[in-house]
């Protein structure tokens, strides 16, 4: 049988490949290299390989393409979700510079370059084969991501993470099962067929189908594992899981409800979804309050942060998915920026505790996603005291970051749409979230606040040494907080949103 | 020129944190003093300037659009001083950080009342919230005081936030202030909504006042004394600049609940200074007193009320500025800002005395000094717009202005000497120079007030114009050259 593909389709889908042999290489690379060059070597292959791909990434933007019969598309809308889930990976990646046991790193590179092939497939999946291929991909390597430390908690994590996922997954499947059911194609283009609203299956379907939907995405009411999977994943998974996830699924559901549905229907089907982003900008705001781990927190935090990115999508309008995806880049350098400032000072922490016969305590990868330790940091270390309060005044939405551009963007286009209760919504979410960032922000800056000793902390842990690493790798990850925190900067100034963003399906 | 004068202060606050810590204080604060002096020459030397730099065009155009207002340029003078007399009084640990902030906290308020576009004037709103934050959590007395401060101004910020979004999808440009531009509409009441609490809760007026006698009396001195004089302004400012320029039917609609809410500030305010111990907090209700004049003096919708509002604003910011820079010296002095622990400093300090006398002579509304010129013609004004009883209720607070001015001078400084306090130096020079151009200036504006109320209101005037339920006195007729964007504006010349 002769598949009748040309070698354009095989290019559409090139950036999705080069993760993918970037982690075998990795794997094979680890086999071959000495005890010393291991973490190099894997770190360095990865970013190499998250970069190659964003450049690929990047040629197609003014080029769409429909490939493997409308499977997959290339270009514009793919392009610009794809470029965030390689920043993304990059900017997680270079978190194992700092922290992370060298034993593991090859495998933990791997997994999450296969995890964002993952994403890169969802960015441009449509139709609902190609969508599930993605997500399933990107999720059944995280459950192993999750699973990596020696922690009880990261095999909590990891077990929760599969079980609630799965379920989510199980939704999602019998949605897409309903849906072809209903319409007898799994092409998403194939559902803007005004036939089908009077089909009961398609409305069962796209229920089903957003039911998966708002589970990965964890709003409200389906939001109860991110914090406890985000509190035990490594520090690196969690920053990846916290955006890359969000994209792809974002990029996916975008692609549903502007695509997907005939016309005049998307105010009814989609309802309950908007109630739920209002309840989770709410609740995830509420949530975050009384949090003492800054993951757990920025769980909680992503939770509502997908509430103002909905908001933006209601309406389906053109403008609002620009807005989205403006906010969800801003997002992104925001988190990933907040995650290497715990990176950091977790390798700080690391280097402070050498145990007797040079151990190192890998207790202390976790050190900075406790809050405590960010006590008294604006004396310690104002550098970084100074990047982590652009990141958390990002989130709150203040100025002059580009969060508070990203919400007023919202606040005008939900408002133009006709959702100005949803609008409402995310100023009271908004009120609320900023005593929980500008909490960690007076840690830092209290006068006679500081960090718990570490010493005796690593030495009650003693059993859990290890060999000594040497971390020569940290800078990496100043150099990703530093570009994050000039990104969330330079974007309130320059405000770049993707014109080319439609039509996302042929 | 006014990109210099907004961007300096930030660049040398960001310069003065990365100096080494060990660093004296003296060079950060002989730097800040400069760098202020430089912003007051380069905001005279930058009046008619204007700048536009293209920031958004969808959902709606916006640019950051900088160019004085004739009544922002008087307010960015007071700034200006305020910001000069805060760094040389300047005298906490830290000194460094502190005078970083102060000056960041004069960049964000240039961006508020230099700014020409909507969006700009919400961002520097919000800005200007972050370094009086800092300083709350770093200096303050109470942990609570920085959320009291924070939480309540961020909120009035986000129903801003709100407002300019919607303003900017009816209008399609934020670009507008200075012009006019009638929003009316089924969004129209909410928009006016939005503005309005921000603007009451940033004033503040009574109910929503409660963030800021904890605010003042709990911060230092210099950051207090730039707070009151400038950042309290933003709301009146922004009431005149913004709702009667664009939203002049809510307004005149809901013009009643403000009077009132003024009229309740105003003798509430007074009443409460009369009883208080604690001298910054005298002063501090003292401002919802005077500051509620104002607002009613905005909404009696006169244009005489409107340029005695203007004067009193200016007048207001250099007294306060003025009144919690002294008291910051007595209270590092003497280590209390109880008035009952205090007495009879005025014999072995003649300057500290004679400074603090002028400043709460103005305050109390002596003629012959910047706040008196306010208070008659506001007073004027509001008789003259038919709003008799609230020009009425208006004299009581001024009789007990001068009863609570008079016993927190006499108590500081007059009276038997209390035994026990520490003796120290009189005002040293440095000191001196820090309260002595706001004190001049309270006397320049007191016998030349024409300064003030003769300025040119070209841009002005169709607000007045669109205010003026009574005929303002004395107005021009249009002459063509009168407008400079077209033939639709104004003159209104008080002689």
């Amino acid at each position: 049988m002769i598949i009748p593909f040309s070698s354009n389709d095989w290019n559409a889908v090139i950036p999705a490949f080069i993760p993918a042999v970037a982690g075998l290489l990795v794997l094979i690379a680890d086999l071959i290299a000495g005890a010393q060059l291991k973490r190099y070597v894997a770190i360095g292959l990865g970013v190499a390989g998250a970069a190659v791909t964003g450049v690929f990434v990047l040629q197609q933007y003014n080029h769409p393409y429909n490939s493997f019969f409308g499977g997959f598309i290339s270009g514009g809308f793919t392009t610009v979700f794809e470029e965030i889930v390689v920043l993304a990976l990059l900017g997680s990646l270079v978190l194992y510079g700092a922290i992370g046991s060298s034993g593991r790193i090859a495998g933990s590179v791997a997994l999450m370059l296969w995890s964002a092939t993952g994403a890169l497939i969802m960015a441009g999946a449509a139709n609902l084969m190609t969508i599930f291929l993605g997500l399933e991909l990107l999720s059944l390597a995280l459950y192993c991501l999750c699973g990596l430390a020696d922690r009880a908690t990261a095999r909590e994590s990891a077990l929760k993470y599969l079980i609630l996922s799965s379920t989510a997954s199980a939704f999602l499947l019998f949605g897409m099962a309903l849906l072809f059911g209903a319409g007898g194609s799994v092409q998403l283009a194939d559902f803007v067929n005004p036939a089908l609203v009077a089909s009961p299956l398609f409305w069962m379907g796209s229920c089903m189908f957003s039911i998966g939907i708002a589970f990965k995405l964890s709003l409200v009411p389906f939001h109860a594992w991110s914090p406890d999977v985000y509190e035990g994943a490594p520090l690196p998974v969690t920053a990846f899981m916290s955006v890359a996830t969000k994209a792809g699924v974002l990029a996916v559901f975008a692609r549903f409800i502007y695509a997907a549905l005939p016309g005049g229907i998307e105010a009814k089907l989609l309802l309950p979804i908007w109630i739920a982003a209002a309840i989770s900008m709410i609740v995830g705001n509420v949530g975050m309050l009384a949090q003492r781990d800054l993951k757990r927190l920025l769980a909680y935090s992503g939770i509502a942060q997908v509430g103002y990115i909905l908001t933006a999508l209601a309406g389906t309008t053109a403008l609002g998915l620009r807005y989205a995806i403006y906010y969800l880049a801003a997002y992104t350098f925001m988190n990933l920026g907040a995650f290497a400032v715990a990176a950091v000072l977790s390798a700080d922490a690391r280097a402070r505790t050498v145990l007797p016969g040079n151990g190192v305590s890998l207790e202390n990868d976790e050190f900075g996603s406790s809050l405590t330790a960010y006590s008294g940091l604006g004396r310690r270390r104002p550098v970084l005291a100074a990047m982590m309060t652009i990141f958390l005044l990002g989130l709150a939405g203040l100025p002059p970051t580009a969060g508070f551009l990203g919400k007023i963007l919202i606040l005008a286009s939900s408002t133009n749409a006709g959702y100005a209760w949803l609008a409402v919504f995310l100023i009271l979410g908004t009120a609320i979230s900023l005593y929980a960032y500008a909490k960690i922000i007076r840690e830092m800056y209290i006068a006679g606040g500081d960090a718990p000793l570490t010493r005796q902390h690593a030495r009650a842990n003693g059993a859990m040494t290890h060999q000594q690493e040497q971390h020569s790798l940290v800078p990496l990850a100043w150099i990703s907080l530093i570009l994050c925190g000039v990104a969330v900067v330079a974007m309130t100034f320059y405000p770049l949103t993707p014109s080319n963003v439609l039509p996302l399906v042929k | 020129m006014l990109l210099t004068l907004i961007l300096l202060p930030a660049l040398v606050a960001v310069l003065l944190f990365f100096m080494p810590k060990n660093t004296s204080g003296s060079i950060g604060k002989a730097v800040g003093a400069i760098v202020a002096a430089i912003t007051f020459v380069l905001a005279i030397a930058a009046r008619n300037d204007e700048i536009r730099i293209h920031w958004l065009s969808r959902p709606f155009d916006a640019a950051f659009h900088f160019a004085a207002t004739p009544i922002s340029f008087w307010i960015v003078i007071v700034l200006t001083l305020a910001t000069f007399g805060a760094i040389l009084a300047t005298d906490e640990r830290d000194r460094r950080s502190l005078i970083a902030l102060l000056l960041l906290l004069e960049s964000s308020m240039l961006v508020v009342f230099l700014a020409r576009d909507l969006l700009v004037f919400a961002l520097g709103w919000d800005l200007m919230l972050l370094p009086v934050f800092f300083c709350l959590i770093r200096w303050g007395e109470h942990a609570h005081t920085a959320w009291r401060y924070f939480i309540y101004n961020f909120a009035g910020g986000l129903t801003l936030l709100f407002a300019t979004a919607a303003f900017g999808v009816i209008h399609g440009s934020t670009d507008i202030i200075g012009s006019s531009a009638h929003i009316v509409g089924s969004w129209a009441p909410w928009i006016f909504a939005g503005f309005a609490f921000a603007f009451l809760v940033k004033t503040p007026v009574w109910p929503l006042h409660t963030w800021m006698p904890p605010t003042y009396s709990g911060s230092p001195p210099p950051m207090v004394a730039v707070v009151s004089s400038v950042q309290s302004k933003a709301g009146l400012y922004g009431f005149i600049a913004i709702g009667a320029a664009f939203l002049p039917d809510y307004m005149k609609q809901y013009a009643g609940v403000f009077v009132v809410l003024g009229a309740i500030s105003l003798v509430y305010g007074a009443v409460i200074a009369l009883t208080q111990n604690d001298v910054k907090r005298i002063v501090a209700y003292s401002s919802l007193s005077h500051l509620g004049l104002i607002l009613i003096a905005i909404f009696s919708f006169n244009a005489l009320a409107l340029q005695g509002a203007i004067v009193y604003i200016v007048a207001h910011g250099l007294f306060s500025a003025a009144l919690f820079l002294l008291l910051g010296y007595i209270e590092q002095r003497e280590g209390t800002r109880s008035l009952s622990q205090l007495g009879g400093l005025g014999y072995a300090n003649p300057r500290l005395a004679g400074a603090l006398c002028i400043a709460a002579l103005a305050a109390l509304g002596l003629p012959g000094l910047g706040g008196f010129v306010g208070e008659i013609v506001i007073l004027t004004g509001v008789y003259q717009s038919g709003l008799i009883w609230a020009a009425v209720l208006a004299l009581i607070p001024i009789v007990i202005a001068a009863a609570y001015m008079l016993r927190l001078f006499q108590g500081i400084m007059n009276g038997p000497e209390v035994k026990g306090l520490p003796q120290h130096h009189d005002l040293t020079w440095i000191e001196g120079l820090a309260v002595a151009p706001l004190l001049a200036a309270l006397v320049l504006i007191g016998v030349q007030p024409k300064m003030l109320l003769n300025f040119d209101t070209r841009s002005f005037a169709t607000t007045v114009s669109q205010l003026s339920v009574t005929p303002a006195p004395r107005l021009r007729p249009p002459s063509a050259s009168s407008g400079r964007r077209g033939g639709m504006r104004r003159e209104v010349v008080f002689k």
